[in-house]
């Protein structure tokens, strides 16, 4: 898929929590077991949540592309929208002075946030808007002693996206999307946690999903493997990533930057999208960055982008990844759960 | 944070007021107030009312902005311990309160510890 105008990134903004709850917290409660290859998970304090996360992220977008309320949408992809029927995107919206604006929120497990920003280029690429504002925003939740309490965590990123020009900071030159009705993790209506069927979870899920997307990015934009600088896969943990991206011809140099679950886990709609967050941090200008999302259900959302000029200059006016994950402080399991509202008083 | 600045003695105000508290003058614009700033005081509060519960113990700091205005806010993401006189602070957008797990949620502005040395120098300034 392309836009007949083109478009481009031209403001992005990365949360990631204060707080990390190291995963040998969590084994020694549950005594074991989990994917438990992450080091450590971030995790949202008690006053934080998907509408919190997606404003600091989306203020920090927003001023780096210096549209300020020149926005013609806002859409919040996340699966942890903070009520249930209310949109997220409108407190979005309000906190940044914008009400002249489509508003929305998007789900689809991992890949909302992808599909937000596949939404907004269609909407920027038409003319129908001049920019958008894609937020990628999870509080992931595991249940207790499950395999996906390890993992679980908080955080995600922001795009302002808008036509191609002199200032734009990353032209996004096309995308592809594939789906497939595939039943590898869910959660019903009124459900706290999510259910997933473990093993069932990688091979006709993420790897089926996320290869074909990736190769059928190859056909179309007749690209490969190392036309690519950075590649960024989403990271559930940080296995299935890396073996991706053997797979489909990547090497460790060109995923290592934008991999960042083991130090913050799985931030879900986040993931991705933090992970090209950190690529664009240190990207130079013509740097190609393949970077493709996975959702269960299930789909991945692969795009192809490559930075530009003013993105040096740019991305000093944001927060770098780095520094939001190395600034940090440790919590542990007893802390984790009363900010996480496991806790009965 | 949208304060006020007096266009006569150039004072500034949050939250806005009608009449500069300086010069007495009713000639005032809008300002958006910065967001950085440090700690002159700060207070634990260990039992609050209704709505507040998950957030228990809460601490509150009396914060000077960079401009020199001053306002008492909630602090957050400060492990008590380390939190000291002086400690630099900026703005961030946390839910207030809850009208318990069924009502509507409250959003507004907190102060928390610079996350990155590109926001302290910031601070500085
Ligand atoms: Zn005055």
């Amino acid at each position: 898929m392309r836009t007949s105008t083109p478009i481009a990134i031209e403001g992005y903004g990365a949360y990631i929590p204060f707080y990390r709850l190291p995963t040998t917290e969590v084994a020694r409660i549950w005594h074991g077991g989990g994917a438990g290859a992450n080091k450590e998970k971030a995790v949202a304090s008690s006053d934080e949540d998907t509408t919190t996360m997606a404003v600091e992220a989306a203020r920090i977008a927003v001023a780096m592309a210096g549209v300020e309320k020149n926005l013609g949408a806002i859409f919040v992809g996340t699966e942890s929208k903070v009520y249930a029927v209310k949109p997220t995107s409108t407190i979005v919206a309000q906190a940044l002075g914008c009400h002249e604006i489509l508003a929305a929120d998007f789900e689809f497990a991992c890949k909302a946030g992808t599909e937000a920003m596949q939404v907004i280029s269609g909407l920027v690429g038409s003319g129908m808007i001049d920019h958008g504002l894609a937020c990628a925003i999870d509080t992931a939740q595991g249940r207790p002693g499950d395999d996906l309490e390890f993992t679980a965590a908080s955080g995600g990123a922001a795009y302002v996206i808008g036509r191609s020009s002199r200032n734009s900071i990353t032209k996004i030159l096309g995308s592809v999307t594939y789906v497939s009705d595939t039943g590898d993790f869910w959660r019903r209506q009124g459900e706290r946690y999510p259910r997933h069927l473990s093993r069932f979870t990688g091979e006709p899920a993420y790897f089926h999903h996320v290869e074909t997307a990736v190769k059928n990015l190859f056909t179309e934009f007749k690209t490969k493997p190392s036309d690519f600088q950075y590649a960024v896969f989403h990271q559930p943990n940080p296995r299935f990533p890396v073996e991706a991206a053997t797979r489909l011809g990547f090497t460790m140099k060109q995923i290592e930057t934008g991999l960042l679950n083991p130090v913050i886990g799985n931030t879900y709609s986040g993931s991705s999208p933090l992970g090209l967050a950190a690529v664009l941090d240190i990207a130079k200008p013509q740097d190609k960055i393949l970077l493709c999302s996975f959702g269960s259900g299930a789909g991945s959302d692969a795009f192809i982008l490559e930075a530009q000029e003013p993105l040096i200059e740019k991305r000093k006016m944001g927060v770098p990844v780095r520094d939001l994950i190395e600034n940090n402080v440790r919590i542990d399991y007893g802390m984790y759960t009363k900010f996480r509202e496991k806790l009965q008083r | 944070m949208l304060g006020n600045k007096c266009e006569k003695c150039q004072a500034e105000f949050f939250p806005p007021v009608n009449i500069c508290r300086a010069c007495k003058s009713i000639d005032l614009k809008p300002l958006e107030m910065p967001g950085a700033g440090k700690i002159l005081s700060y207070t634990l509060q260990k039992e609050s009312v209704a709505g507040f519960e998950e957030q228990e113990p809460m601490v509150f700091g009396l914060v000077e902005l960079s401009n020199g205005v001053r306002l008492v806010a909630q602090i957050v993401d400060f492990p008590y311990e380390s939190l000291k006189i002086g400690s630099k602070v900026k703005a961030v957008f946390r839910r207030v309160k809850a009208d318990g797990p069924s009502g509507q949620i409250y959003y507004g502005y907190k102060f928390g510890p610079p996350r990155s040395p590109r926001e302290t120098s910031a601070t500085e300034e």
